[in-house]
C-alpha cells in the first residue's frame, strides 16, 4: 500500500505511534562531533520527524539498539546469580538498505554460529521492527550495489524523502492503518539505488598464500589499530566479557558484555603474554578476509553490506574497498598464471 | 530460550597442588565431558576463565588451573567446600574412534598434559581399544611436573618418556625437549598422533613427526586462543572461518596448518 | 630631511636601518586573508618598496624599502585593507591615512578548527573579534589564539595568550575501555585520566581540557561538552628577563575573555609610566605588583561555575645573568 505524506502528516503519524512504540533513526547531535564545530550523526532517539537525517550517512550503525555497546549479562549479590530482567517497548529502527541487511549478519552469530542461540540478542531482537529509508543515491564510499545489499526486505514499512513530502510504502500493519489516517493513498514502487561511485569486487576465494602478501606489510605501519573500522560496521559482532564488583557494594556486582574489535591491541591477548596477530597488517587481513570470505564460508553470504563506514571514519584514510579490489586483483592473476 | 551464559555452581570436592603454580580442583557436577574438551569457569566478579577438563567420573570433573591472573589467582585462593561457577562442556573434543585400533602417540608439554590427562586415564583403562600408546611428555623442569601419580602408573602400563628441558643434578631422568624424543617412538604407518603443548612446542613437534614420514591428517592437536564465551559470539577465538570454541580446540592438524592467525 | 618619527612609528612605518626607507607594516588579525589582498601588497612592494615582501613573527607583512616621501601615497593605497578591519568593527576615521596605530600589535593566531583537527575553536573568529575591541590603540601589547594546548601560535610568549579549551563529556555507557584515551593523556597530556573497574576517571583539577580524549576515542564516549579558554598572561621576550606566560585565568567562557582584555588596557591607562617613551605591560606588572593586576583585570568580570584564577604566576626559569651557568 503506498500513501503520500506531508511533514504534519508523517508527524502525526509519528506522534501515534510513539504512544506503542519507541523509535530510533539517524540523528544529529549539534556539536557533538569528534571536531570542533562539527556535529555527531548517529543512531538516536527519534522524537519529530525533523529529526531524522536524510542528508548524511551515520557514524555508527543501528546495531546498538539491539546489540547495545554494553549489556548486563548476570548480577552478583553474594553468592547469589541473577538474570538481569528485560521489559522492552516494541521498537521500531528507521534504516538503509545496507544496515538492515547488516541485521542478517549479525542474526547468523548470535542466533545460528554454535548450537546454542543467544538468549540476550534474540530477546531483543523479537521487539525490533524495520522502517527502510530509502536511499537516492547513497553517500561517499557507499558500495552497496556491489554487495548486493542495495535491496533489502524484512521491513514493515519504507519511507522515501520526496521534495517536501514523504512517500510510504505500507509493507504491514500498523503502517497501513497510519497510511490511511495520515496520508493521501498513493502509487509507491520502491526506489533501489542501482549504482555507486565506487565498486567493490570481491574474490571468489582467497587463497591462503596470500596471507603473507606484502599488501599487508603496508597496512603495518598505516594502522593505528583504533578500531573505529569495526566499531562503526553495521555487522561487527565481537565483544568481551567483563566482570565488575560495585565500588559503592562490594557484595555485589556484574558479569556483563560491551563491544570489541579485532583492531584493538589486547583481543587477542592470553595469559603467559601470548599474543597472535601483534602485527597490525595482519589484524586488517583477519577484518577484511572475515567481511568478504571467511563469514561467506560459514553462512553463504559475505559480511560486508558496503555501508561505507569504515572507508568514512578511518583516521588514516585506509580503504577496506581498496584493499578488496586489491585482492580480488591478485586472485585474478594467480588464476591467470595458473 | 535457555541463557547460555548462566552458569551453575559447582562444589568443590579437593584440590591437589600439582606444583606450587598449578592446582587440580575436583568439582561436584553432573557434566559428562568428551575428553579433550573444556568449561569455561568462574568466579562471581573476578571474571571467567576456559579450563581443560583434565579428568572427569561419575558426579565429578578435574581442572588443573594454573595461576596467571586475575581469575586463576582468586580460584587458587579457594578451599574444598567453596563453590564455583561452570558451563559447558564446551569444544570438540578428541575423535575416538578415529584413534581405535591404531597406535596412539600424545606428545605434551607442560600445561598440555592436563587436556590429554583424562583420555591418557581411560586408555589405561581400557587399553585393548588402542593397539599400543606411547607417551611422549615434557616439562620446564623436575619442579614442574604435573600429575605425578598418574605419570608413575602410566609408566607402568604405557611406554612413556618423561623429559625436562633443564634438568638439576641429581634428576635421574631425560633432558631434552618433546622435539628430540620423537625419534625414539617406533611409529607404526597407521599411528595417530597427538600433540598438546605452548604454541612453539606445537609447531616443532608437528614438524618432527611430519620429518618421520607422518601425514598431516594422522596427527591432532589441542590449541589455545583467546576466548570470551565458548559459545561461537564473541569471536576472540576465530581463526579463519573457524571458531576454537566449537570446532575446536582439537583439529587435525591437516586443518589445523591452514589455520593463520 | 624632516620626518617626524614618533608619528611614522604610529602609523605602523619603521625607522629602518636604510636612512631615508622606510618599512610598512599590514596587519592580518588572526593571521588570515582572503588571497585577493596579496594582489595589493605585492602592487605596493614592487611600486614602492624594493619588490620584496617579509612575513612578520606577528603574521603581517612587512613591505620594506618605501621611500619616506611615499608614505601619503601608499596610506592611500591601504583604503581596501582598512576596509576590511573596519567590517571587522575596528573604528577607522581615515581611509587614505594608512594605519591609525601600531602599538597594540597585530592579534596572531594558529590555524584553528578551519584546518587543525586538535583545535577546540576558530581562533582567526576569535582574533578578528578581539582586534574590534583593542584596536586602534597605541598601548604595546601582544595578544595570540591558540585552538589547543600544542600552543603552536606560541601564546607564552605574550602579553595575553588564548588557548582553548573543551570540557571532555564522558558517557560510561559507550566506553569500551580500550583505554585509547587513558594512554595517550598518561603519555602525551597531563595524565588525568585513569581506568578504574573498567570505567574511566577524569581529574577534572588535573584535565587541560586539550580535548585529545573526544579525538582519540573510537566510540565517541568522549565527547564535546562547553567550550572554554584558559589565559597565560605576561610572557614576554626581550632584553631584559625573557620568561614563558604562566595560567592566569582557565575554564572561563568567551564573555569573560574579552572583559579581561578591554580591562587590561584600563589598567594600562591607570598605570602606565608616562614619563617613559612607551611602556611594555610586562614592565608595568612588575611595579604595580601581580594582585593590583589580577584585581583590575577581572573588575566585572563573571568567571563562571568553572573559572579559576592564579593565586600568584609563577614565572620560573630563564635569565640573561649568563654568569650563574655559564663556564669560563
Ligand atoms: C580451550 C582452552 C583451554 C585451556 N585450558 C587450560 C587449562 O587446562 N589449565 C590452565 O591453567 N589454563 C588453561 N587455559 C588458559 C586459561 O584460560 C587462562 O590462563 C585463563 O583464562 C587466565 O585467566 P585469568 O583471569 O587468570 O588471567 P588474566 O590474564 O587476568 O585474564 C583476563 C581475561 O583474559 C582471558 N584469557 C587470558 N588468557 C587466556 C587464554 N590463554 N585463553 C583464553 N582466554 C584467556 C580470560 O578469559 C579473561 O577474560 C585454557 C585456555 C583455552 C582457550
Ligand atoms: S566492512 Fe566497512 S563497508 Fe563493509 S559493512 Fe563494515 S563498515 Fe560497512
Ligand atoms: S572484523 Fe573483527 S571485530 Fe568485526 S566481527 Fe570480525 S573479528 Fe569481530
Ligand atoms: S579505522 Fe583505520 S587506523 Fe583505525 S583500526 Fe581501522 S584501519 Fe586501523
Ligand atoms: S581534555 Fe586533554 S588533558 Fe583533559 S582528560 Fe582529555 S586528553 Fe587529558
Ligand atoms: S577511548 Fe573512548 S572507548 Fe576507549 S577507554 Fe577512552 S572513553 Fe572508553
Ligand atoms: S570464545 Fe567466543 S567465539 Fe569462541
Amino acid at each position: 500500500m503506498g500513501y503520500k505524506l506531508t511533514p504534519a502528516g508523517f508527524g502525526a503519524l509519528l506522534d501515534e505511534l510513539a504512544t506503542n512504540y519507541q523509535i530510533f533513526g539517524p540523528v544529529r547531535y549539534a556539536g557533538k562531533g569528534r571536531l570542533a564545530g562539527t556535529d555527531l550523526t548517529t543512531y538516536g532517539p527519534v522524537r519529530s520527524v525533523s529529526d531524522l537525517v536524510w542528508d548524511a550517512r551515520t557514524t555508527f550503525a543501528p546495531k546498538e539498539v539491539f546489540f547495545p555497546v554494553k549489556e548486563s549479562l548476570l548480577y552478583f549479590s553474594g553468592q547469589e546469580i541473577t538474570e538481569p530482567s528485560l521489559e522492552m517497548k516494541e521498537t521500531l529502527v528507521f534504516l538503509r538498505a545496507c544496515d538492515l541487511n547488516a541485521v542478517s549478519r549479525l542474526d547468523k552469530i548470535f542466533l545460528a554460529n554454535g548450537p546454542e542461540p543467544d538468549s540476550y540478542y534474540a530477546r531483543r531482537r523479537q521487539h525490533i521492527h524495520f522502517v527502510l529509508m530509502e536511499c537516492q543515491e547513497g553517500f561517499p564510499g557507499c558500495f552497496c550495489v556491489s554487495m548486493g545489499t542495495n535491496m533489502a526486505t524484512g521491513h514493515q514499512a519504507a519511507l522515501r524523502l520526496e521534495n517536501d513530502h514523504y512517500l510510504l510504502q505500507a509493507l504491514a500493519e500498523p503502517w497501513i492503518a497510519l497510511g490511511e489516517r495520515y496520508g493521501q493513498p498513493a502509487r509507491v514502487e520502491p526506489v533501489w539505488v542501482e549504482k555507486n561511485p565506487l565498486t567493490v569486487r570481491v574474490p571468489e576465494r582467497v587463497d591462503i598464500a596470500l596471507f603473507q602478501h606484502e599488501l599487508w606489510r603496508e597496512y603495518a605501519c598505516r594502522c593505528i589499530a583504533c578500531g573505529r573500522c569495526t566499531l562503526s560496521c553495521p555487522t561487527c559482532s565481537c565483544f568481551s566479557v567483563q566482570d565488575v564488583i560495585y565500588r559503592d557494594n562490594p557484595e555485589r556486582g556484574e558479569r556483563r558484555r560491551v563491544w570489541a574489535s579485532c583492531q584493538i591491541d589486547g583481543f587477542t591477548d592470553m595469559a603467559g603474554g601470548h599474543q597472535v596477530r601483534a602485527d597490525r597488517g595482519d589484524r586488517i587481513r583477519f577484518k577484511v578476509l572475515h567481511k568478504i570470505y571467511d563469514f561467506r564460508r560459514r553462512f553463504g553470504i559475505n559480511m560486508c553490506v558496503g555501508c561505507g563506514r569504515c572507508e568514512e571514519v578511518c583516521p588514516e584514510y585506509i580503504s577496506f574497498a581498496r584493499c578488496v579490489n586489491t585482492l580480488n586483483q591478485l586472485m585474478e592473476v594467480q588464476g591467470r598464471d595458473a | 530460550m535457555p541463557n547460555p551464559y548462566l552458569p551453575v555452581p559447582a562444589k568443590i570436592l579437593a584440590i591437589q597442588p600439582q606444583t606450587p603454580v598449578d592446582y587440580t580442583f575436583k568439582l561436584a557436577t553432573d557434566i559428562e565431558p568428551a575428553w579433550g574438551q573444556f568449561v569455561e569457569i568462574s568466579l562471581p566478579g573476578y571474571g571467567e576463565a576456559p579450563i581443560s577438563i583434565s579428568d572427569a567420573g561419575a558426579g565429578y570433573i578435574e581442572l588443573t588451573i594454573r595461576r596467571v591472573g586475575q581469575v586463576t589467582t582468586a580460584l587458587h585462593r579457594l578451599n574444598p567446600g567453596d563453590t564455583v561457577y561452570l558451563r559447558g562442556p564446551y569444544g570438540t573434543g578428541f575423535p575416538l574412534a578415529e584413534f581405535a585400533g591404531h597406535q596412539l602417540v600424545i606428545a605434551a608439554g607442560g600445561t598440555g598434559v592436563a587436556p590429554v590427562k583424562g583420555l591418557i586415564n581411560y586408555y589405561a583403562n581400557h587399553p585393548g581399544e588402542l593397539e599400543g600408546l606411547h607417551l611422549l611428555l615434557g616439562f620446564k623442569t623436575p619442579a614442574d611436573i604435573l600429575f605425578r601419580a598418574d605419570i608413575e602408573r602410566w609408566q607402568t602400563i604405557f611406554p612413556t618418556i618423561l623429559t625436562v628441558d633443564q634438568g638439576p643434578g641429581g634428576w635421574p631422568g631425560r633432558v631434552g625437549l618433546v622435539t628430540e624424543f620423537v625419534r625414539e617412538i617406533p611409529l607404526k604407518p597407521h599411528a595417530r598422533i597427538i600433540v598438546v603443548g605452548p604454541p612453539l612446542m606445537i609447531e616443532f613437534t608437528v614438524a618432527e613427526f611430519i620429518k618421520h614420514q607422518v601425514n598431516p591428517e594422522q596427527i591432532w592437536v589441542s590449541l589455545e586462543r583467546r576466548m570470551h564465551c565458548g559459545l561461537g559470539k564473541c569471536g576472540h577465538c576465530k581463526i579463519n572461518d573457524f571458531y576454537v570454541c566449537l570446532e575446536g580446540p582439537v583439529f587435525n592438524y591437516s586443518q589445523a596448518r591452514n589455520l593463520v592467525d | 630631511m624632516s620626518y617626524n618619527t614618533k608619528e611614522l612609528i604610529k602609523n605602523a612605518y619603521r625607522i629602518t636601518s636604510q636612512r631615508g626607507f622606510t618599512a610598512l607594516r599590514i596587519r592580518v588579525p588572526g593571521g588570515h586573508l582572503e588571497a585577493s589582498y596579496l594582489g595589493l601588497i605585492q602592487d605596493i612592494a614592487r611600486r614602492y618598496g624594493n619588490g620584496t615582501v617579509h612575513l612578520t613573527t606577528r603574521q603581517g607583512f612587512e613591505i620594506p624599502g618605501i621611500p619616506l616621501d611615499k608614505v601619503p601615497e601608499v596610506n592611500r593605497l591601504l583604503a581596501p585593507l582598512l576596509e576590511k578591519e573596519a567590517a571587522l568593527g575596528v573604528p577607522i576615521e581615515n581611509f587614505q591615512a594608512g594605519y591609525p596605530a601600531a602599538g597594540t600589535r597585530n592579534v596572531t593566531a594558529c590555524i584553528g578548527s578551519r584546518v587543525c583537527p586538535f583545535a577546540n575553536f576558530d581562533t582567526i573568529a576569535l582574533a578578528q573579534k578581539i582586534e574590534s575591541l583593542i584596536y586602534p590603540n597605541h598601548y604595546h601589547v601582544k595578544i595570540a589564539i591558540t585552538g589547543c594546548p600544542n600552543d603552536c601560535i606560541k601564546a607564552h610568549l605574550q602579553d595575553i595568550g588564548i588557548i582553548g579549551q573543551v570540557e571532555p563529556e564522558y558517557d560510561p555507557g559507550r566506553c569500551i575501555a580500550c583505554q585509547a584515551c587513558v594512554k595517550n593523556c598518561r603519555q602525551f597530556i597531563v595524565g588525568a585520566l585513569e581506568m578504574d573497574n573498567y570505567q574511566v576517571q577524569r581529574d577534572g583539577k588535573r584535565c587541560l581540557g586539550c580535548g585529545e580524549c573526544i579525538l582519540q576515542c573510537p566510540m565517541a564516549a568522549w565527547t564535546r561538552g562547553p567550550r572554554y579558554y584558559r589565559i597565560v598572561a605576561l610572557g614576554r621576550t626581550g632584553k631584559k628577563s625573557p620568561r614563558l606566560a604562566a595560567t592566569f585565568l582557565e575554564w572561563i567562557d568567551e564573555k569573560a575573555v574579552l572583559q579581561v582584555i578591554a580591562n587590561l588596557y584600563r589598567y594600562i591607562d591607570r598605570h602606565i609610566d608616562r614619563s617613559l617613551p612607551k611602556e611594555h605591560v610586562g614592565y608595568i606588572v612588575d611595579r604595580t605588583g601581580y594582585q593590583v593586576f589580577k584585581e583590575e583585570l577581572l573588575e566585572g568580570v563573571d568567571l563562571g561555575p568553572k573559572g579559576r584564577v592564579a593565586r600568584e604566576l609563577p614565572f620560573y626559569g630563564y635569565s640573561y645573568d649568563r654568569n650563574l651557568y655559564m663556564e669560563g
